[in-house]
């Protein structure tokens, strides 16, 4: 499985990865936003996308949207992990086909059970 | 200035006055009402100096303010980015410090984790006596090698957590540095609230938008009140569930 993570700090990227490689996902690139993540995922061959929400250049949500709007991509799975926890902002990644949201700081744990609570429901 | 009103009946009767006195000769009561109407316009002169001095006092005293505010705007605000900016810096090297330490600490653990393994294996087919002379000498051999393998390894392991312990440090720093920026906070807030009682601020506090960014960013303790947060991940979980998810 081939995952990209988004964040436009390294610090998160490389936490975010070790974690990944802890659950056995060892196939990770990286960007550091949504204009040099797009291309990425345009580019094909990504499985899964975990993506923050605030970062310069293209954010996360309008990433969600950009990707959602494509044909290739409309049911790539999308984690948010990010500090917004305002109830509207949720909701409106909900709305625009988030797959899963991640508050941080988080765990080790939560980032488990939310990538098998996706993937058993996309799966399922 | 506004002009004191000069058409009144009493300046009137005083004119009258003024005309009768002269006209009858009587110069001694023609010039008490003549000092009696320049008196009206001195009185005016020293109210309107009274307030000029005011004024001028007010204008002294903000220009002191203004030079303070000067030294804020061009001297310690661009020092107090420059500092945060320093903090960022330092907090980025330490987590990336730290991260070194544990990713080349993780494989040496994994390797622990998997020669224990395998030489427990062993071991315990020789505790049953189910291996011949030869596998034991094999066995001896990685006992030893083993030995050396761990005591070069929790070497590293070592080095590695002394690495994250210093990578700690920046904690003392941050903090002075942070703690002076504060400071800085506090003095633009007290010449802020100058300005505003000098310019008589009238904007009613209830009506004053609050600047809103539309990304809140993280959740601080005390910051945060009143906005709709959702408080931790199981009441992000919650809502999503009632959306459905």
């Amino acid at each position: 499985m081939k995952i990209l993570i988004v964040d436009d700090f390294s610090t998160m990227r490389r936490i975010i990865k070790n974690l990944l490689r802890d659950l056995g996902f060892n196939n990770t690139s990286e960007a550091d936003d949504g204009t040099t993540a797009l291309p990425m995922l345009q580019g094909g061959g990504f499985d899964l996308l975990v993506t923050d929400w605030n970062m310069p250049g293209m954010q996360g949500i309008d990433l969600l949207k950009h990707v959602r709007a494509e044909e290739s991509l409309v049911d790539l799975p999308v984690l948010m992990v990010t500090a917004e926890q305002k109830r509207e902002q949720i909701v409106e990644a909900a709305q625009a086909g988030v797959n899963g949201y991640i508050v941080k700081p988080f765990t080790a744990q939560t980032l488990k059970e939310k990538l098998d609570k996706m993937f058993e429901r996309i799966e399922g | 200035m506004q002009d004191k009103v000069i058409l009144t009946d009493e300046n009137i009767a005083r004119v009258k006055d003024l005309l009768a006195t002269l006209e009858s000769g009587d110069e001694v009561g023609a010039n008490e009402v003549i000092d009696e109407l320049a008196n009206i316009r001195e009185l005016d002169i020293y109210k309107e100096m009274g307030k000029l001095t005011r004024e001028l006092h007010d204008a002294i005293t903000a220009f002191g303010m203004d030079e303070q505010i000067n030294v804020l705007a061009e001297n310690e605000i661009p020092d107090a980015r420059q500092r945060l900016h320093h903090v960022i810096d330092m907090t980025d090297q330490a987590a990336h410090r730290t991260l070194t330490a544990v990713e080349e600490s993780l494989p040496i653990c994994e390797e622990l984790e998997s020669r224990s393994n395998t030489l427990h294996d062993d071991w315990k087919r020789f505790k049953k006596r189910d291996m011949d002379v030869n596998e034991f000498k094999a066995l001896a051999k990685r006992l030893d090698v083993f030995f050396d393998v761990n005591t070069n390894d929790a070497g590293k392991l070592r080095e590695s957590l002394t690495n994250v312990l210093m990578a700690q440090d920046f904690q003392d720093l941050t903090s002075q540095i942070i703690k002076k920026v504060i400071k800085l906070v506090e003095d633009v807030e007290s010449n802020l609230v100058q300005i505003i009682k000098i310019t008589g601020g009238t904007e009613d506090k209830a009506t004053a938008k609050k600047p809103e960014d539309k990304l809140a960013g993280p959740v601080v303790p005390g910051v945060n009140d009143g906005v709709d947060v959702i408080e931790g991940q199981d009441d992000v979980d919650d809502l999503l569930s009632s959306l459905g998810f």
